[in-house]
């Protein structure tokens, strides 16, 4: 019999210590998540302990080779514009539509002083080799005679591309520098991405994640299901029925908690309150509530 | 979109775009066809589609590409001793141009499906060609506002 008490005694006294370290270890988890600022206390601190890493958003965080223009200032894409402007001799006006048609374009700002350009010139020599998506036009932009010889453009520019000597340009889509390429969904006229490189392979991948993007939102915009007949007509008679009660769309009581109607208090108001809550009703009102169901 | 050079001026309506240059002069290292001291004289091209930089006076190279509901509009202008002669006495650009005016005849290079047609004017003292192409005969009545609207919108100054 006393060897049964003693055997009792120590595992009493293990599981004691197995409750003791597993509450420590709950405790340890808790103060972490506090830590992290999750919890279920509304009214506690949202904010988490200890500071969070300061994401990289300015212009000087960013680290571009030398021979690229770091990105512009702002979060998001530039507008686009349609093009006018002088040929590279200067001898011909032209103008082209960049948006509200069918096709794409890829707009490159280029210079005919900048070394990096250079390997871009080179490139759109051979049209055969950019591998440009199908339904996509190339246009070159420069500045215009104000900020460009044209002789030496003329001397770049590729017979098989629109070059367009414009100043205005740059300005309407709010280029950094040279070389730039801007991506523009010609139906739209939205731009679709935008961005430069040391070379045309690094910027038509760029623009070729930037159109696989786009596609992809499209395509899950295609996706969405349409919300069954049952739920939408449910919803028109809450809407209709509401209406009919006077409560219109915008009304304060849809959007507050205590416009609705009563709620039942079931709770025992002898409790100790250990928490701070704002509640303004009165307890000793409480043999009015309804009882509970 | 306005657009001038060389005396020309047009304010291109939504869709469309051009190109207003001088006649490239024929020499050894072009394959212009035409005398080599010849003048060169401004050659206007407009469409509803986006122009190829490889283009011929009247469009060739461009009108490959067209599709049914495409456009394309050229003014050609000629030497200032053609003006107000016989086959230039039509006074204006003709701006109001009817399905009936075109055939697959007066197409400079015939495409199935194409029509063209070739309008001889002076304006302002100065001798020009109207050659307009649509991309399919059929779609004239459709299309033929637009160009209409483009040549309306479209000046020739004195020279």
């Amino acid at each position: 019999m006393t060897a049964v008490v003693v055997l009792l005694g120590l595992v009493v006294a293990v599981l004691t210590l197995l409750v003791v370290g597993m509450l420590r270890s709950h405790a340890e988890i808790l103060k972490r998540l506090h830590q992290l600022g999750a919890g279920l206390d509304p009214d506690g601190p949202s904010q988490p302990a200890s500071p969070a890493p300061t994401p990289v958003t300015s212009r000087e965080d960013f680290q571009v080779m030398p021979q690229v223009p770091a990105p512009p200032d702002r979060e998001e894409f530039g507008g686009a514009a349609d093009l006018v402007g002088v040929s590279p001799g200067g001898n011909e006006a032209l103008s082209v539509r960049i948006t509200g048609v069918e096709h794409d374009t890829i707009v490159a700002f280029l210079s005919s002083g900048c070394i990096t350009c250079q390997k871009f010139w080179d490139a759109f020599a051979k049209p055969r080799k950019l591998k440009l998506p199908s339904g996509t036009r190339l246009v070159i932009v420069t500045k215009g005679v104000d900020g460009e010889s044209p002789s030496s453009v003329a001397s770049l520019a590729p017979g098989g591309f629109p070059t367009v000597m414009t100043t205005q340009a740059f300005t309407d889509y709010d280029v950094p520098g040279s070389p730039y390429f801007v991506y523009v969904h010609g139906p739209s006229g939205r731009v679709r991405g935008e961005g430069t490189g040391p070379d045309w392979d690094q910027v038509s991948s760029l623009l070729s994640q930037a159109t696989v993007d786009a596609g992809l939102v499209t395509s899950l915009d295609g996706q969405q299901v349409a919300k069954p007949d049952a739920d939408a007509e449910r919803e028109a008679r809450i809407d209709r029925e509401l209406y009919a009660a006077g409560v219109a769309p915008g009304d304060a009581s849809l959007y507050s908690v205590e416009a609705s109607g009563p709620v039942d208090h079931e709770h025992d108001h002898d409790h100790d309150h250990d928490h701070d809550h704002d509640h303004d009703h009165d307890h000793d009102d409480h043999d009015d509530h309804d009882p509970p169901a | 979109m306005k657009l001038q050079s060389h005396g020309i001026e047009t304010d291109l309506p939504p869709g469309w775009e051009g190109r207003i240059g001088l006649r490239t002069t024929p020499s050894a290292d072009t394959r212009s066809i035409g005398d080599a001291s010849e003048v060169p004289h401004p050659i206007v091209h407009l469409a509803n589609f986006a122009l190829p930089e490889q283009r011929g006076d009247f469009g060739s190279g461009a009108v490959d590409l067209m599709g049914a509901d495409d456009v394309l509009v050229v003014l050609f202008e000629y030497g200032p001793e053609c003006a107000n002669t016989a086959l230039f006495q039509r006074q204006g650009i003709p701006a109001n141009l009817t399905p009936s005016m075109f055939s697959s005849s007066a197409l400079q290079r015939t495409l199935p499906g194409q029509a063209g047609c070739q309008i001889f004017f002076t304006e302002n003292g100065r001798a020009f060609c109207s050659y307009t192409v649509l991309g399919r005969q059929s779609s004239a009545r459709r299309v033929l506002p637009q160009a209409n609207d483009t040549l309306s919108r479209t000046r020739i100054a004195p020279r």
